[in-house]
């Protein structure tokens, strides 16, 4: 396989991967209103979590790291995805009882800064600031695969795994779950007040959101077969809300143009441009910077992203009376006891 | 005119309450907003709570509704006591309430706001969302209908489709009202419902307001317009400086001099007594 084409699919895997991650963020923070600002550090924990448990036992391996039960895939991704709903649950009775919107944000950087802290240094856990590495490559043994076959093959297996990702979320965030999720979104205190328990549903997108994270970090540490602290730096949280506001919040083909727009072209396809000369890594820097100018523009001129949230419509129920435009040909009924009330003679008008 | 049916007056009445207040306090720093509010609503009546600015009513409906909970005093709602309860746990029992600046779900269409309002919902879980499917269905088409009907009965059916945040002041106060009545309440607290609209609106509201209780809602509402208090509550509550002053017809009420001193007099003095 050529070089191109080598770039072409890692770029597609990373299409792929960071779709997966847009659509977690997105139903916490697109759907349920919940800003996670330490989204990364579920990402982060979801790729540990599965490179430990797929590597061999750590003796012997220069490395020094939990588990390591040489669990094949998809189950070692399963645990990534499960170990990120573990942590998403224990951070959600602290914080989201008690904490909302910008105060919520706040606590939740906090805590990714401690995470990052207690994995850099706690060297047992997952080897310290080395991370993990010569995570085994999924299915190379079955299918044999050589390094250069093993790239577009894991980059449509991740594109399988999007595919039946997207084919869940879209039946959550279309059903009355996902309707209560945005009701909590626009206004928290209405949906209480309407019966909705905001912290069951907080929770139940919490854990959601952040099981996508899990796998999509999972998938990430498979495809690179390394993974350490500085692939996860509390920052990268915002490259993928830079992904769904680019791509439009709330709408799951908005989340896929966004991971097109942003993860792929904007920073990884500049990652195989030639350095500058006299300027190595300057690339890296600029394209993050185009990053944050790009994100700063679409909140200003276009704050629904690429791809807007887009209305749901409901079929009109049997025998509704309906024009060519669709609109009801019956006057709206009134009520049997505005007679009763009205002072003079006039007919009610409709609201103003 | 209808004639009305005769008031539930007082605490002591014969009528059963849904809704029994006993020393409600509740203090924002040293400002005492509700100081020992005690009143009973009476089941199937519109009730009106009545007072000056800063009497304590959005309070009181604040802390009934679980929004707030109170320093001191108990509440229940039926057989049950309540005091201090969450709000959803609340709603679950049947108690709506609309706000004093309406609060829709702005993001939602007109139709999904009401089909967000019914309590508890089969498909609100996850299990039955991937394994429950016709159940999800079923219920769905139920909701709709259900949703349609309300929607054509306010007059928002045409707006079905808009986003609740492109709708007028006054349609969004008929959109709150009608989530609330697609939630199947047994109470309805109603905060000034009828402000800022114009008056062919308020006739409107009035006339739902009637039709809930024709249905067996029972409606409690803070309202300053005494106009259409006198035409459709059966009962009202005084409320001053957070206590309760008096309760009874709002045509009794007028010769009752403490109400005067407080707030009747204030509002025919300010010429908004209709």
């Amino acid at each position: 396989m050529s070089a191109f084409w080598y770039y072409v699919f890692t770029l597609v895997f990373f299409l792929f991967d960071y779709f997966i991650l847009a659509m977690g963020l997105n139903i916490q923070y697109g759907e349920t209103g919940i800003l996670n600002f330490a989204y990364i550090a579920f990402v982060a924990l979801g790729a540990y979590v599965t490179g430990a448990v797929s590597m061999p036992n750590s003796v012997g391996t220069g490395q020094q790291y939990i588990f390591g039960w040489g669990i094949p895939f998809p189950f070692n991704l399963i645990m990534g995805g499960v170990a990120a709903m573990v942590l998403a649950f224990v951070v959600a009775l602290i914080t989201l009882r008690r904490l909302r919107t910008d105060y919520l944000a706040m606590v939740l950087i906090s805590l990714s800064l401690v995470f990052y802290d207690i994995v850099n240094n706690y060297v047992r856990l997952f080897n310290g600031a080395d991370g993990l590495y010569n995570v085994p490559e999924p299915m190379s043994g079955v299918f044999h695969l050589t390094l250069n076959a093993f790239v577009p093959f894991f980059a449509l297996v991740t594109g399988a795994v999007a595919l039946i990702l997207w084919g869940v979320m879209s039946r959550i965030t279309r059903s009355p779950l996902g309707r209560t999720f945005r009701a909590i979104r626009d206004d928290p205190d209405v949906a209480a007040a309407l019966g909705k328990g905001v912290f069951r549903y907080q929770l139940t997108s919490m854990l959601i959101g952040s099981f996508y994270a899990g796998v999509g970090g999972g998938l990430l540490i498979q495809f690179g077969g390394s993974f350490n602290p500085t692939a996860w730096l509390p920052g990268e949280t915002f490259v993928v809300f830079a992904v769904i506001i680019v791509g439009g919040v709330g709408n799951n083909v908005g989340l896929l143009m966004g991971a097109l727009l942003v993860e792929t072209l904007l920073i990884h396809l500049p990652a195989f441009l030639p350095n500058i000369p006299g300027h190595p890594g300057l690339i890296e820097y600029i394209d993050t910077m185009v990053v944050g100018v790009v994100l700063m523009l679409m909140l200003w001129f276009r704050p629904q992203g690429v791809v807007p949230e887009r209305l749901r419509r409901f079929p009109q129920p049997a025998g509704e009376l309906a024009n060519r435009d669709g609109h009801s040909v019956a006057p709206p009924e009134q009520s049997h006891y505005v007679a009763a009330i009205t002072t003079d003679d006039s007919e009610p008008k409709d609201a103003q | 005119m209808t004639s009305f049916e005769e008031p539930a007056i007082t605490r002591q009445g014969v009528d059963e309450a849904i809704l029994s207040c006993e020393g409600l306090t509740k203090a924002f720093g040293g400002v005492n907003a509700v100081n020992g509010a005690t009143f009973d609503v009476p089941r199937g009546k519109i009730t009106a709570l009545i007072g000056p600015n800063g009497a304590g009513k959005t309070t009181v409906v604040n802390i009934l509704s679980g929004a707030m909970k109170s320093d001191s005093g108990s509440m229940r709602l039926g057989s049950t006591d309540i005091t201090n309860w969450e709000r959803y746990k609340i709603a679950r029992l049947g108690l709506m309430r609309t706000f004093q600046l309406s609060r829709e779900l702005s993001g939602l269409t007109v139709l999904e706001n009401l089909l967000a309002a019914p309590k508890v919902q089969a498909g609100e879980s996850l299990f039955n969302i991937f394994f429950r499917p016709r159940l999800l269905k079923r219920e769905e088409r139920q909701n709709i209908e259900r949703a349609t009907e309300i929607l054509r009965t306010y007059g928002l059916y045409d707006l079905r489709d808009n986003r609740a945040r492109e709708l007028s002041g006054g349609q969004k106060k008929l959109l709150e009202i009608s989530r609330g009545v697609m939630a199947s309440p047994s109470l309805f607290l109603l905060d000034e419902p009828m402000a800022g609209v114009n008056p062919a609106l308020i006739e409107r509201i009035g006339g739902y307001i009637l039709d809930m209780k024709a249905q067996g809602v029972t409606v409690l509402m803070i309202e300053h317009n005494l106009n259409i208090v006198e035409k459709i509550c059966d009962n009202v509550i005084v409320l001053a400086e957070g206590r309760t002053l008096a309760t009874g017809r709002l045509s009794d009420l007028r010769n009752n001099p403490e109400v005067v001193q407080a707030y009747l007099g204030e509002v025919i003095n300010a010429g908004t007594g209709h």
